[in-house]
């Protein structure tokens, strides 16, 4: 038993002291990335810039005293002519090693987005153990990704998780931003039909947000800001979409949660507002004598959260009324969002793609000029179907009461 | 070198015969008693040294015959002696005709008639006699008769029935055994009053003569078993039983294991359950703490209080139990592989919250993680062993220094000392020390290997110890029955305790004699018909 035991302790003792703490990296040795941003200089090389959180900053414990005086993140920029080349060039300015695992967020300057192309820069990301696929990437519209690293945040202290929440809240209830996933980029750009879209950020202000004045103040003079969605087209971005357009984009993509939709009554102005609270859109591809068209069907659901005329929701003739603006509302809205990516020829729904599904002969003739022939002239029939599930608190408003 | 090793082998042997004398010089020569009372009594202090304790009473009455009794003062019951003993030799004996012919038939008379005790024996040779003694009986020495009449007077002082204090209960019986052999007997046939509860009792130990009772249920304990831990008791050959510890060190199938093969009980309720199920107690002399054979895994966790609470709470609880048992064991090695290889395994907010903790803390996690393990095992050990007055001395130097002042000097981080307190509170609710004692020693492995291979060395050493808990048995039962060997008819018992309605089975693999444990149709509910219940109320009514 003993002979067995000693002859058993050598392999035992030798895999556990020759192994010694296989790549073991002690926590206070790394350097926790919060969010990346990527910009092109003048000289055409690649700038990474790294928000590193301060974990000490951060946590607002007894013992550092509550408001400490030193902000909750550092960013550190280089440069280099690859991102790897970017990231091992930023260790000469960081103490510890950089670590991807945490990234939230990837911050890409509108100028490298519109004139490279995000192609090149994601394999990267993609091939980084470390990295997450998940992780959300924007645009910085109208700033180099560099601005947005910097500012500080509010309420949020590390501004990688503010842009996020942000993006989830702002997709969640007005549906005209999107959180777009690096791995959604990815496989919208390698699916042939389909274009990606993502979401644009901006800073408010100058390059005040990069104070801790910043954060000091009720009202930041820099703040980052959920501002359109980036239309690509071949990896490249080509154009903004704003407001009911933007929002048109999401509602064929299925994608709204929460929205609200105003309608006009009594000759007033989007005096009515509908919450929606749960959808469904189906997109069906067909063809028509030859063409392709596509059917799209808006199934919509919601309470009325907001009455500034008088109207009686007793009556179920106005609420059949009231449905019918709504889903001539959101017709409009969606009519807006296809016209915005027929105008910029990029099939940013993916109607390409459901034909290729639906129909794989007749694809292949279209395969390859679908985006600049087929898209643009596509016939799409769309039809909304909306529900009043409740009123709210109150069937008749005030105003109806009002001499 | 072959004549070093047979010089060795030699060298061996001989210290093997001198273990072999020491041990048998403690036996007292099988002699036989003689018939001069007077040499008998000599022998006797001879023998024993003259002991102070040694109480010899001579009965001289009215000159007819020449008595003694011997006793050990403080193994007896002196009140008894005096009462059924001398008094009754003194006032039945009147003078003899022909004392010095009828000799045997005074013997024979105070035996059958004069010694009011339920239980007198003749002994002739020495060894009984002296090992009667020692146990506490008094010893009739007749003058003429080479024969010695021994009397059951075992008493003196012993602890009373207490509430145990290593297994406490909520619910359920406050007795538990005491240091004494013949109650803590009692009071498991008390609560098993059948005639097919057998007692076997043995003498173990060359110098100190421990009885050693097996006690089981004759037609539900499996012969093979009770054969088996009868060999293994008899082969004992060791100077001195002190404590059930021994017996248990003694005969348990594997040696080479931190998990308890016997269980140990303070509690008769646990103890005639267990018998009750086909198992094998062994009750040793001198110590509360009753050894139960054969042992499963799943038996450590099992507290008594499981059967007398309703199943679904029991069942939450064993669920509770097994999760501790598990956070005992892997909580702090779960730690450093998570902050030292698995960073990305943790949400961010709570990543970027270590680390503000660690920033300031100088040693690797591990090493952090054993510093705070070892100085609760020290603070622990240290709580256990100091007397009473001082205990709460350690808690407080514990809790300050391990607390406080170690988090502040910025040696330990706070989370680290959250994972060693959860630790080891959850290595206190186990309801057997002996598993979490096995659990404690087990840490330290599954903590160097997290520091080496991260959640990998965690779960490789996982499946050693699940391959090793497979590979145990307890007297030839495998330990991890019911599960692996899977014995589904038994699995109400494990991790999920069944209603006591739908125990209808005893552990096949423990008794396999006789497995039917309840009737058909034991699920209670509401009377079948209405009727019931208004004649009940009719009557109720009327009077």
């Amino acid at each position: 038993m003993i002979r067995k035991l000693q002859k058993l302790l050598v392999p035992v003792l030798s895999v556990l002291l020759l192994s010694g703490c296989w790549s073991k990296k002690e926590l206070n040795d790394l350097a926790l990335v919060s969010a990346i941003g990527l910009d092109k200089n003048e000289k055409g090389k690649y700038v990474g810039s790294f928000q590193i959180v301060n974990p000490g900053n951060v946590v607002g414990g007894e013992n550092t005293g509550g408001g400490s005086k030193s902000p909750p993140v550092t960013v550190y920029t280089a440069e280099g002519n690859n991102l790897v080349g970017v990231s091992r060039n930023a260790s000469a300015h960081v103490s510890r090693i950089l670590y991807y695992a945490h990234t939230n967020i990837v911050v890409i300057g509108e100028e490298i987005a519109r004139e490279e192309g995000i192609m090149k820069l994601l394999d990267a990301l993609d091939r980084d153990p470390n990295f997450r696929i998940t992780t959300t990437i924007v645009i910085a519209h109208d700033a180099t990704a560099e601005q947005l690293i910097n500012t500080l945040t509010p309420i949020d202290k590390i501004p990688a998780n503010k842009i996020l929440k942000m993006l989830r809240s702002t997709e969640k209830s007005s549906g005209e931003h999107l959180e777009i996933k690096t791995s959604d980029v990815l496989e919208a750009l390698v699916t042939k039909g389909k274009e990606p879209v993502v979401t644009g950020i901006r800073a408010t202000g100058g390059k005040i947000g990069m104070e801790m004045e910043n954060i000091q103040r009720t009202e930041p003079s820099s703040a980052i800001e959920a501002n359109g969605i980036a239309i690509f087209k071949a990896g490249k971005l080509i154009d903004w979409a704003h407001g009911r357009s933007a929002r048109g984009i999401v509602w064929v993509l299925n994608r709204i949660k929460e929205a609200d939709v105003s309608v006009d009554w009594n000759n007033e102005k989007d005096s009515i507002v509908f919450e929606v609270i749960r959808q469904n859109t189906k997109v069906t591809p067909i063809i028509k004598n030859g063409d392709p068209e596509i059917n799209i069907h808006v199934e919509v659901e919601g309470d009325i959260g907001e009455m500034q005329t008088a109207a009686d929701l007793n009556n179920p003739e106005t609420i059949k009324k009231i449905e019918e603006k709504i889903n001539k509302q959101i017709k409009n809205e969606v009519e807006k969002g296809i016209a915005k990516a027929q105008e910029n020829k990029s099939d940013i729904f993916g109607f390409g793609d459901s034909f290729h599904n639906n129909y794989p002969n007749e694809w292949k003739k279209y395969e390859n000029e679908w985006n600049d022939t087929y898209f643009p002239e596509l016939k799409v029939n769309v039809t909304v179907q909306s529900f009043i599930r409740r009123t709210g608190l109150r069937t008749k408003p005030f105003l109806s009461n009002t001499k | 070198m072959p004549i070093k090793i047979h010089r060795k082998r030699n060298k061996k042997l001989s210290k093997k015969e001198r273990i072999q004398k020491e041990v048998s010089t403690f036996n007292i020569p099988d002699e036989m008693l003689s018939d001069s009372l007077k040499e008998n009594v000599e022998q006797m202090k001879k023998v024993t040294g003259n002991s102070s304790d040694l109480k010899i009473r001579e009965l001289k009455g009215n000159d007819f015959v020449n008595l003694t009794a011997v006793y050990i003062d403080g193994l007896v019951n002196n009140q008894f002696i005096n009462e059924f003993i001398i008094e009754t030799i003194f006032n039945n004996i009147e003078p003899y005709p022909d004392l010095e012919e009828n000799k045997e038939d005074l013997f024979e008379r105070i035996y059958a008639e004069v010694v009011a005790s339920g239980e007198v024996q003749k002994f002739s040779n020495w060894k009984s006699v002296l090992q009667e003694l020692m146990g506490g009986s008094t010893v009739l020495l007749v003058d003429g008769i080479s024969t010695a009449l021994v009397v059951d007077t075992r008493g003196g002082e012993t602890r009373s029935v207490e509430e145990p204090g290593s297994q406490v209960s909520i619910r359920g019986p406050r007795d538990g055994f005491t240091e004494s052999i013949q109650t803590n007997i009692s009071l498991i046939r008390r609560r098993i009053q059948n005639p097919n509860l057998w007692v076997e009792t043995m003498k173990i130990g060359k110098v100190t003569q421990t009885s050693v009772a097996m006690m089981y249920l004759n037609g539900i304990a499996n012969e093979e078993i009770v054969n088996e831990v009868r060999k293994r008791l008899k082969s004992i050959d060791i100077d001195s039983i002190l404590e059930s510890g021994y017996i248990e060190q003694l005969i348990e199938d594997q040696t080479m294991t931190t998990f308890p093969t016997l269980f140990h009980t303070e509690r008769p309720d646990s103890t005639a359950g267990n018998i009750l199920e086909g198992r094998i107690a062994i009750i040793v002399d001198g110590t509360p703490f009753v050894l139960i054979a054969p042992a499963i895994f799943i038996q450590f966790f099992q507290a008594v209080e499981d059967y007398y609470a309703r199943f679904d709470i029991a069942t939450s609880i064993r669920f509770l139990r097994v999760l501790t048992f598990t956070i005992s064991l892997v909580a702090p090695a779960l730690y450093i592989a998570v902050t030292t290889f698995h960073q990305e395994m943790v949400p961010t907010r709570l990543i970027i919250a270590i680390s503000a903790q660690r920033d300031a803390v100088p040693f690797p996690a591990f090493v952090e993680a054993l510093l705070m393990e070892i100085t609760f095992e020290i603070l622990r050990e240290a709580g256990i062993r100091l007397p009473r007055a001082v205990g709460s001395t350690v808690s407080i130097v514990g809790a300050l220094v391990i607390g406080q002042a170690a988090v502040q000097a910025g040696i330990v981080s706070p989370a680290m000392v959250i994972i060693v307190s959860i630790t080891a509170i959850a290595s206190f609710s186990t309801p057997s020390y002996a598993i979490a004692i096995s659990a404690r020693l087990i840490r330290f492995l599954f903590m160097l290997s997290a520091a080496t291979f991260g959640v990998y060395g965690i779960a490789l050493v996982f499946i050693f110890m699940l391959v090793h808990l497979c590979s145990l048995r307890s007297f030839g039962v495998p330990y991890m029955a019911p599960i692996a060997p899977l014995s589904p008819s038994n699995l109400g018992d494990t991790i999920v305790r069944f209603p006591i309605w739908a125990f209808t089975q005893r552990p096949r693999l423990i008794g396999n004699k006789n497995n039917k444990r309840e009737g058909p149709h034991q699920k209670p509910g509401p009377p079948q018909s209405r009727s019931l219940k208004t004649t009940a109320d009719d009557q109720g009514d009327t009077s």
